[in-house]
């Protein structure tokens, strides 16, 4: 610690070249917060799942509906403590660029269920006494600058839905309470679709709550041995199961995000390795001196290394701050279907624990050169 | 010239390690870069070579894609009836009523379910996408569950094989046979007859209808008389159109994201390319000074170093460029939203790719390199040839 000041002193040297690597330490980590972030969103939804809902679909795929008569079926099988269901509705708001996520839901079991959505009181019983009343999350009341008491009209999207504008009135803004629910999307009354609806009674998937995670493989089971062979045959699976199957829609997203991430940090030690060199090269004399002085080789490694591990972990610094304050909701344009993305303190520690590790390791060779320094190659050598 | 490269070049060399430096973090922002972009090139190459110049797609009025559009049974009489539309041999119109719906299958990466669409077509479909070449088995027999594969499919989704029998829609069905068709979106798709898939799948009427124009020029008299007819609520699109718009919300943002982790990194990588420069001009001072004695005028030294930044800088380029090639015809897919179902496709590296991930690289060299060439002219000549 007493050679502190010679480390800072060595860092002020050039404050020119210390300035560009922290600059592009700070760049490194800032993309590495932002590509951790953004996978964090991605499968947020999913690791936040709840372990007593489970899901029924159409065996076939989601794009099918099952009968709403399901449901007396379902509540018959033992382990079932409670269920509701939605409609998926993909209804249009202006056009397509504005698009979000809207689907019909049986309003009272459904809230019920998702304890996660929070909803005041008032709001609450105006939603469930409005047919034509809908819910809208925080984040796309946002958006569109949306208030309780707003008319909202979605022009329909599949065709089954019927061919008449659907009007709806914004009864309550809800937040969540959790990850698994998002709050980009638009929830209305079941009966308001079905009553439009070329074909009546569907379901576009059932939730159903179990009373503890271990029974889902057996009540899960069961559910689709109700409707095997039969025209709308189901497929149960747990809500993380659910929730992770759209995730890998998008691709094999930590494949290509963690391959830029390894591209991002080999590309910053290049860069940091390359500094360090140039900057011990620069002082060789003034090693060589310190050497003929007496200073053992492991203190000038240590010089070295330190000043090395300084000029990363600011970068590392600048990089989080930046990315915690560029990398959020409200200044980065979400919405539709791509989740919120932001920076929390797991992805900060990471990413100055990535700086450390740029640091040490761009520092390791020079210093293990400048270390093991012949005096006399050294003392020979000008500038 | 003489000056650049005698001196200039050649000097690159006297500093190996560091130069490959330089040129190593150069190199991953351009394979990053030209990787991302295949990216998103494969994907649109995959749509648009799905859309034929003499073909054209109907939909419903306001249909954002064929998945939710309707056209119903009474309509197709009275299109095939068009003159604009192409005839076979025997003068049955070249247009395939169709309907795409989609079906859960593992995927072989992950096994998750994937949204695997399966299109029922028009006995003519195959004499309309004239790129569809059968490359195992044969075509289905229209009035019988068999199916055809496209090639992409039966690599991404389990159960595709020629001779499997595929259960949906409460029958079975049986493959017997494999067609490509130039990585269009056909060849992620399983194909059926149409009219069978129908009541398989509890649907009453068609989603779209491809035809083939007798000739590209009368696609807007197609159009007119389309829409012109009141007893139908239809719109049609020529076939490539209807495919690019397909690919604008995916390619749109695989581009933005790439191009924003390419522009953050790059930073970085210009930053270290001063860094290098600045300590080459250091280093290098006497020499400057030298030159300046010599009579080499400022803009001589300025455009000398900044070549040499460039040049180094171009290296590492090409060097990013080899080390992202082995992506290109590598298979991945993703899920086109506007249609919900899974599109195989390929990294697509091009020459303009390669050329433009050049040129990026070049430009930062030039930026990096600008302000220590600049440096490099401004050193007082007597005090230059007094540092050591």
């Amino acid at each position: 610690m007493k050679y502190l000041a010679l480390v800072l002193k060595s860092a002020r040297r050039s404050k020119r070249r210390t300035a560009l690597t922290i600059v592009s330490v700070a760049l490194a980590v800032f993309l590495f917060a932002t590509l951790r972030a953004v996978l964090d969103g991605f499968t947020a939804g999913a690791a936040a799942s709840s372990s007593t809902r489970i899901i029924t679909i159409r065996s076939t795929s989601l794009i099918f509906s099952m009968p709403t008569s399901h449901a007396d079926a379902i509540r018959s099988v033992p382990g079932v403590r409670d269920l509701t269901w939605a409609n998926w509705f993909g209804g249009i708001y202006k056009d397509q660029a504005h698009s979000f996520a809207n689907f019909a839901i049986e309003p009272e079991s459904y809230l019920r269920m998702y304890p996660e959505i929070l909803l005041s009181a008032d709001e609450r019983s105006a939603f469930l006494a409005d047919r034509t009343g809908c819910i809208i999350g925080e984040s796309l009341a946002r958006t569109n600058g949306w208030k309780v008491g707003d008319r909202v009209t979605l022009k329909v999207g599949i065709p089954t839905y019927g061919t008449r504008d659907y009007d709806f009135t914004i009864r309550g803004i809800y937040r969540s309470s959790s990850s698994a629910v998002d709050t980009q999307s638009m929830m209305f009354h079941w009966k308001y679709a079905d009553e439009r609806s070329l074909v009546k009674g569907q379901a576009g998937w059932f939730i159903t709550r179990i009373a503890s995670p271990d029974q889902e493989a057996q009540v899960a089971g069961a559910i689709d041995a109700k409707f095997a062979n039969s025209p709308y045959e189901t497929k149960t699976d747990t809500e993380k199961a659910f929730a992770s199957s759209f995730i890998s829609m998008f691709g094999n997203l930590n494949l290509l995000l963690g391959s830029i991430a390894l591209a991002v940090v080999v590309a910053t030690l290049f860069v940091a390795g390359n500094t360090m060199a140039m900057s011990v090269r620069e002082r060789t004399t003034e090693i060589a001196v310190m050497r003929t002085l007496g200073f053992p080789g492991g203190t000038i490694f240590s010089l070295i290394a330190i000043e090395a591990l300084l000029m990363s972990i600011v970068g590392g610094v600048v990089g989080v701050v930046l990315a915690r304050i560029a990398i959020n909701p409200r200044v980065l344009p979400s919405g539709g279907f791509i989740p919120e993305v932001s920076v929390d303190t797991q992805n900060i520690v990471v990413g100055l624990g990535l700086s450390a590790v740029i640091g040490a390791v761009s520092g390791l060779i020079p210093a293990t050169l400048a270390a093991r320094l012949k005096i006399v190659d050294a003392l020979r050598r000008v500038a | 010239m003489g000056l650049i490269s005698n001196y200039n070049l050649r000097s690159m060399l006297v500093r190996k390690a560091t130069a490959a430096m330089t040129a190593g973090g150069i190199a991953m922002v351009v394979a990053v870069f030209v990787m991302t972009l295949a990216i998103a090139q494969g994907f649109r190459a995959t749509l648009v070579a799905s859309g034929s110049p003499q073909n054209a797609i109907v939909l419903r009025k306001g249909a954002t894609s064929e998945t939710v559009s309707a056209v119903l049974r009474g309509d197709v009489p009275i299109l095939e009836s068009l003159p604009q539309i192409a005839r076979d041999g025997d003068g049955r119109p070249l247009a395939s009523p169709e309907l795409v719906v989609i079906i859960a299958l593992p995927r072989s990466t992950d096994n998750q379910p994937a949204n695997v669409p399966v299109r029922g077509v028009g006995p003519r479909a195959f004499a309309l996408r004239t790129n569809l070449k059968f490359v195992e088995g044969r075509p289905l027999t229209p009035g019988t569950r068999e199916i055809n594969v496209g090639r992409l499919a039966t690599g991404r989704f389990k159960g595709l094989s020629l001779g499997s029998d595929v259960k949906f829609g409460s029958n079975t069905w049986k493959v017997v046979g494999i067609f490509t068709a130039d990585d269009a979106s056909f060849e992620s798709e399983v194909w059926g007859d149409v009219d069978l898939m129908q009541p398989a799948f509890q649907r009453n009427g068609y989603q779209s209808m491809t035809v083939k124009l007798a000739d590209p020029s009368m696609f807007d008299s197609f159009k007119a008389a389309v829409e012109g007819d009141p007893r139908l609520m239809l719109e049609p699109q020529r076939e490539q159109d209807y495919y690019a718009d397909q690919s604008r919300p995916v390619t749109t943002l695989i581009s933005v994201f790439g191009t924003f982790v390419t522009l953050i990194l790059s930073i970085g990588a210009m930053a270290g390319a001063m860094n290098t420069m600045y300590a080459a001009v250091a280093y290098r001072t006497r020499e400057i000074g030298t030159l300046r004695a010599l009579g080499f005028g400022r803009l001589r030294i300025v455009s000398a170093f900044l070549v040499e930044s460039v040049a180094l800088a171009a290296i590492g380029g090409a060097a990013g460029c080899i080390l992202a090639l082995p992506v290109h015809g590598l298979s991945t897919g993703t899920t086109n939203f506007s249609s919900f179902s899974e599109v195989a496709f390929k990294f697509r590296i091009t020459p303009a790719l390669l050329a433009g991930g050049l040129v990026f690289a070049m430009v930062m060299g030039a930026v990096g390199g600008l302000l220590p060439a600049l440096r490099a002219a401004r050193i007082p000549v007597a005090r230059a040839l007094r540092e050591i």
